[in-house]
């Protein structure tokens, strides 16, 4: 199947977790026989994803909510490829970028500008491509002197100035975003949003996972609500919010009339 | 190679992130083997002297900095990825480029020792030699041959958490085996135990090769040449087969 730069499908798609503590088998288990394996039987796997299919065009932007548990990470992490389906297909076009967990892509003891370079690489670029970005993304971070402190002695929040700098500037065909804006304060989170709008109106794809319904109602034109590793609902975000609000069970928040 | 960038990036963050605010800093990767070297020449040298070999401390030393880049290389590479997990969990990128990473590192502190025992041993025995041509194939070779097998034991331990142990477990024994403090040639009782320590054990050519041409001035056999090409084609191949059956779980494993 091809698919357009910035496209993202996904048929049929499941994917089960196991939830036991050691996640890791050992030798001697192979060899004795998984049966008479002297292990306890732990609960059994969860179902993550269980049958999404979801078609996403070049230039959407997609918001995913559901309750803690339906599914959303697992689906970011099996869109960008980092976790394999059980069944079912997924298909991604072009460049991703992902901004999953803050500072997962980071060197503790790197400085910041360092962080830059390893970040990019991770990514799959090369040096220069990665120096010819760097003015734009220190200037973006706004760390000022920070950037040449070592990322163990960030905050959070500078974290995420570094992390989303870095991802704002690595050219994506598609953006996966998950609830990592949050820790930005709101001239930072108002920054994001307008950066993300400029990427989408330059044809980028976003999939945003998010608790914060504003946000979502904000940024993203169509909304998924995710139930039990299930699609609930999927349609326009001024549809999607109340579906959502009345599966968990809270009010639907009335729009502040001035 | 689109990821050539990444590796030396990880490289360097290995290199920092190990011994990260100690007062040697990078110069531990030195301290381990050197204070292994001083032992085991205190061992056969002083205490179990072994008169035959002539300028044993030198025939030790060559050996045992090949036996130390094998064995450390597959002890560090064995954790590697359970190590990284947080990375891998959170980004999509060539799996392999964590425990090259740390064969890499290895390989780096390996060149340092081998410059320098090497040295003083041309210089010391006189065995400047045309040979010395060939050397540069024999590293190569010995370092596909622990690169294929730290892909392995990287992904098979993140499947079996007791292949770290059981690997330490054997190479104390796979030590005393490996042709490091004496000649197999010397064994000239068994003909059998013989062959099992020259051909059996696969670090047994590649120690045999390297020591040939630093401390005997010579070329290694045509047959221990194969053996360690052959050796190092093999361990790749396998090395690399096995990491990409074994690593799409990868993400949900470590």
């Amino acid at each position: 199947m091809t698919v357009a730069p910035g496209e993202l499908v996904l048929e049929h798609a499941s994917r089960a977790f196991s939830v036991r503590a050691d996640r890791g088998r050992t030798l001697k288990e192979l060899i004795i026989g998984r049966a008479n394996a002297a292990r306890p039987p732990g609960p059994p796997p969860v179902q993550a994803l269980d049958g999404v299919s979801l078609h996403i065009r070049p230039g959407e932007t997609v918001g995913m909510v559901g309750r803690n548990g339906a599914g959303k990470s697992s689906t970011l992490r099996v869109l960008a490829g980092i976790v394999p389906l059980d069944a079912g297909s997924v298909h991604t076009g072009g460049q991703i970028v992902t901004l999953l967990e803050l500072g997962a892509g980071f060197g503790r003891d790197f400085t910041g500008r360092e962080n830059v370079f390893l970040n990019g690489a991770l990514h799959g670029l090369g040096r220069a491509e990665i120096e010819q970005r760097l003015d734009d993304i220190l200037a973006f971070s706004e760390l000022g002197d920070f950037v040449d402190a070592p990322v163990a002695t960030y905050s959070s929040g500078m974290y995420l100035r570094l992390a989303f700098a870095i991802a704002a500037h690595l050219d994506a065909d598609i953006l996966l975003i998950d609830e990592v804006l949050a820790v930005g304060d709101e001239a930072f989170q108002r920054k994001c949003e307008e950066r993300i709008a400029r990427q989408i109106a330059a044809g980028a794809t976003l999939v945003l996972v998010s608790h914060d319904a504003a946000l979502v109602e904000r940024s993203c034109a169509r909304t998924v609500v995710l139930d039990g590793g299930r699609v609930a609902f999927d349609g326009p975000t001024g549809h999607a919010l109340p579906f959502y609000h009345r599966l968990m069970g809270t009010p639907d928040p009335q729009p502040v009339t001035p | 190679m689109a990821h050539r960038y990444l590796f030396e990036q990880m490289v360097r963050r290995e290199l920092r992130q190990k011994y990260k605010g100690s007062a040697l800093g990078i110069a531990w990767y030195l301290v381990n083997p050197l204070v292994l070297m001083g032992a085991y020449y205190l061992l056969f040298g002083v205490i179990f002297e072994l008169q035959r070999i002539p300028d044993f401390p030198l025939f030790l030393m060559v050996g045992l900095i090949v036996w130390i880049f094998f064995s450390q290389s597959l002890l560090s590479a064995a954790p590697s990825l359970l190590d990284h997990g947080a990375l891998i969990r959170k980004a999509r990128f060539p799996r392999e480029t964590i425990p090259a990473s740390v064969v890499a590192v290895q390989a780096i502190t390996f060149v340092v020792l081998l410059v320098a025992v090497g040295v003083v041993t041309i210089v010391l025995r006189g065995t400047l030699d045309v040979a010395l041509l060939l050397l540069p194939v024999v590293l190569l070779a010995l370092l596909g041959f622990v690169l294929g097998l730290s892909l392995a034991v990287a992904v098979l331990h993140a499947h079996f958490r007791d292949v770290a142990p059981i690997l330490s477990a054997a190479l104390l024994p796979w030590f005393f085996l490996s042709p490091i403090f004496f000649r197999p040639e010397d064994i000239t009782g068994q003909a059998l135990a013989r062959a099992a320590l020259e051909w059996g054990n696969p670090v047994a050519p590649y120690i045999e090769a390297v020591r040939a041409i630093l401390y005997g001035g010579g070329a290694p056999g045509l047959d221990v040449l194969a053996y360690v090409l052959a050796g190092a084609a093999l361990s790749l191949l396998v090395g690399r087969a096995l990491f990409r059956r074994l690593e799409a779980e990868l993400a949900v494993l470590v």
